[in-house]
């Protein structure tokens, strides 16, 4: 069984005008992601990943194209209601965490269920759940300057799925760690993967990063070139070239879907 | 119990003190209801401001030093609006001489215009009259330095307190429990009981005994003086009249802390013994009564008993004139016209818009720091009205905080520690802010800060998520 998409993409178009010059920076994009997907998305830099993923989150509303996520069409919603939405339905995690500075681990965590009807306890209940999932359970009352990197992402990450999302969202979550730290954030995206079942939506630089997701998307002057997915990227072993030396055209995999 | 209704009533009384109120039950409702989300808004912005700590001390100083300018400024303002408001209920009339300043009236004027110059049946009569005459004089004629001087308000003690009392002298009170008194000077019908049985103790020891004085704090202070000392008076206005005394109390703190008072019969009986002596009447025997003080119920007996005392053939020469005591010290302030004009429309809005520019400039400047961290809040769910509330928050906490502390401050240290503003108008001896202070502090903390972080707070709310996030090749 197949299971349902639950962000479906179709003739996505996206532009930015600069003085008189309007650039487009996603060309007719269709897309399809399962429930549950583990997805990494790669390409040059200026390729519109970052725009992609923040119209997927909400953030930024498409040129023309429409755009559903979870049963919503999001591209029609106002600025209010896409801010009501992202608070039930997508978890955002930084390159640089953007943790607020004069806020503990604990309050940072606690700052999207605020907007939540929640009542004190479950709050409580539910920061230290989410805490307790990335291992930070004992760091609770510590500032983000008094926390590593990793630490820090890693309340990122418990920030991004403390109000329960549909969707988890990482630009380049690992872009700015060392490698070790890289990989237990890498390690915790998987667990969230299985354990939960959560679909993630991750922008990366770094092969080996990508090599963790399920498929890979490759996108290159805003269209979507090839794609990867985790059969192609086993046996061909763990290092970048591996993994873009089987190409697939995207509209190869659109045709093969049912 | 009837206390609490007397003042019930009289909250009832303004319908502004009914909204207010009501807006604050409002607010404090909210507050409860939404207490968590308060507590965590609050906190947040606490935190924010703590961020900066030199920036946040600055900006709440510069609000503290003008919220402070602006509570003395209208102060001053507000006594002087106080006392030039005509009243339209139990107003106090003045009489004094027409063309000349000083006011010297001969003192058998005292008897007929404190009948209002009353003379058919069907005239009207004051309800109450007093009569002033300045005395002043050194308690060295050697050495007139400024603690040596005194001027005193000669007149009838009873008129500055009489309290009433039964055969064995205890005070009378109504069925509510209040004393029965009766005062013509301003300001004193806010006393509390022990102020007014002492008070009233010390006219009566006046009335049997005219060397006895009463002198403010401050003053006796000045004179290096106690109460229970002795000391004579050398009259300046009144030459060759001496005047041995004998302080037999204070006034309750406040308004009269400057002033002294003596019975009028005194001045008035050395002067009839200096011409027992020499044969002559004394030179200010015809010139001694300088204000007459007249109580009428409301505006048209102040207009009829204005008319019968300029209009009577008794008091041409000199001619006097009948005014409101509000009117009267309006025409005398009629002087510092431009001054207070000038304090009111051009110093209290510039010190309004400094504060207005001193808090947005702060605030915009952490507003603009802080920008990834709105976007932030935008990512995580924040509705642009909140990211707004959060600036404004912050600003109108600061200006509140400040408004308040300055307002406290200034009753606190000025007022008991100074002993009021001293500023030299009319013939107030003090200004002392009065506690309304307490809300206008933090209002006009509110209002600046709101006026200042209305723009910034509009920027934050504006952020653009994805051009904060987006690095623009
Ligand atoms: N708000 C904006 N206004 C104008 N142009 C923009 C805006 N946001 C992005 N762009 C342009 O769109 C293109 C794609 O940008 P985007 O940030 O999506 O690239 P990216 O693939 O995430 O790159 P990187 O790997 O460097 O993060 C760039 O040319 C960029 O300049
Ligand atoms: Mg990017």
């Amino acid at each position: 069984m197949i299971p349902r998409p639950i962000v479906q993409i179709e003739g996505l178009h996206k532009s930015f005008s600069r003085g008189s010059e309007k650039i487009d920076v996603l060309i007719d994009l269709t897309l399809d992601v399962p429930e549950g997907e583990f997805l990494a998305l790669m390409g040059p830099s200026g390729s519109g990943k970052t725009t992609l993923l923040n119209l997927i989150a909400g953030l930024d509303s498409p040129t023309s194209g429409t755009l559903i996520v979870g049963d919503q069409e999001i591209s029609r919603m106002s600025e209010t209601q896409l801010a009501r939405w992202r608070t039930r339905h997508v978890g955002f995690v930084f390159q640089f965490y953007h943790l607020l500075p004069v806020l503990t681990a604990y309050e940072n965590v606690e700052l999207p269920l605020l907007l939540l009807p929640l009542s004190a306890a479950e709050r409580k209940r539910q920061v230290l759940t989410a805490l307790d999932l990335v291992g930070l359970s004992n760091r609770l009352s510590h500032r983000p300057g008094q926390l590593s990197g990793g630490q820090q992402q890693r309340v990122g990450i418990a920030r991004a799925i403390v109000t329960d999302p549909t969707l988890i969202v990482a630009d380049e979550p690992t872009g700015d760690l060392d490698s070790k730290s890289a990989e237990e954030i890498l390690d915790l995206l998987v667990e969230l993967k299985k354990g939960l079942n959560k679909t993630i939506l991750m922008v990366t630089h770094d092969p080996r990063a990508a090599a963790r997701a399920e498929r890979v998307l490759h996108l290159e002057k805003g269209r979507l070139v090839r794609e990867t997915s985790l059969y192609d990227l086993h046996p061909g072993g763990l290092n970048g070239d591996a993994v873009t030396s089987s190409p697939r055209r995207m509209e190869d995999v659109v045709r093969e879907q049912p | 119990m009837s206390n609490l209704d007397a003042w019930i009533l009289w909250y009832l009384d303004s319908p502004w003190r009914v909204i207010g109120a009501a807006v604050a039950l409002l607010v404090f409702l909210l507050l409860v209801v939404y207490r968590d989300d308060w507590f965590f808004y609050a906190r947040l912005m606490l935190k924010s401001l703590r961020r900066n700590l030199v920036r946040t001390a600055l900006t709440s100083i510069a609000t503290f030093v003008l919220v402070l300018v602006v509570t003395m400024v209208w102060t001053v303002l507000y006594v002087l609006d106080r006392v030039t408001a005509e009243k339209s209920q139990d107003l106090k009339a003045i009489v004094t001489e027409r063309w000349q300043i000083p006011s010297q009236m001969p003192f058998s004027y005292a008897q007929p215009l404190s009948e209002g110059a009353a003379k058919e049946t069907n005239d009207v009569r004051p309800s109450d009259s007093m009569t002033w005459t300045f005395v002043g004089g050194t308690l060295d004629p050697a050495k007139r330095t400024r603690e040596n001087i005194v001027f005193f308000f000669a007149m009838d003690p009873a008129k500055l307190m009489r309290a009433e009392r039964d055969e064995r002298g205890n005070l009378i009170r109504t069925k509510t429990g209040k004393i029965v008194f009766n005062t013509m000077m301003d300001d004193l019908d806010q006393l509390s009981d022990s102020e007014i049985d002492l008070l009233d103790q010390a006219c009566r020891e006046m009335e049997k005994d005219r060397r006895k004085v009463v002198i403010g704090k401050e003053r006796l202070a000045q004179m290096n003086k106690k109460v229970g000392e002795r000391f004579t008076l050398h009259c300046i206005n009144y030459p060759f009249i001496e005047l041995e005394m004998e302080i037999i109390g204070e006034f309750p703190d406040g308004r009269y802390n400057q002033s002294a008072l003596m019975h009028r019969d005194y001045i008035l009986d050395a002067m009839d013994a200096w011409k027992r002596k020499n044969g002559r009447p004394h030179p200010m025997a015809e010139k001694c009564l300088n204000l007459v003080w007249l109580r009428v119920p409301d505006r048209e007996a102040f207009r009829r008993v204005a008319e019968q005392i300029e209009e009577s053939p008794d008091f041409k020469s000199p001619a006097v004139k009948c005014e409101t005591a509000s009117s009267g010290i309006a025409a005398f302030l009629d002087a510092y016209r431009d001054l207070l004009w000038g304090m009111r429309y051009l110093l209290v809005p510039a010190i309004l818009v400094t504060m207005s520019l001193v808090i947005a400039n702060a605030i915009s400047i952490s507003v603009r720091e802080r920008r990834t961290e709105m976007a932030v809040l935008k990512v995580l769910g924040y509705r642009p009205g909140q990211v707004l509330i959060l600036v404004l928050g912050e600003a109108l906490l600061l200006g509140v905080a400040a408004g308040l502390a300055s307002a406290a401050a200034s009753i606190l240290f000025i007022n008991t520690y100074l002993g009021g503003i001293k500023f030299p108008i009319a013939f107030f001896p003090a200004f002392f802010i009065p506690l309304d202070a307490l809300w206008w502090g933090p209002a006009l903390g509110a209002l600046t800060a709101f006026v200042g972080s209305i723009l910034p707070a509009w920027s934050a709310r504006q952020v653009k998520v994805a051009e904060v996030f987006s690095k623009i090749s």
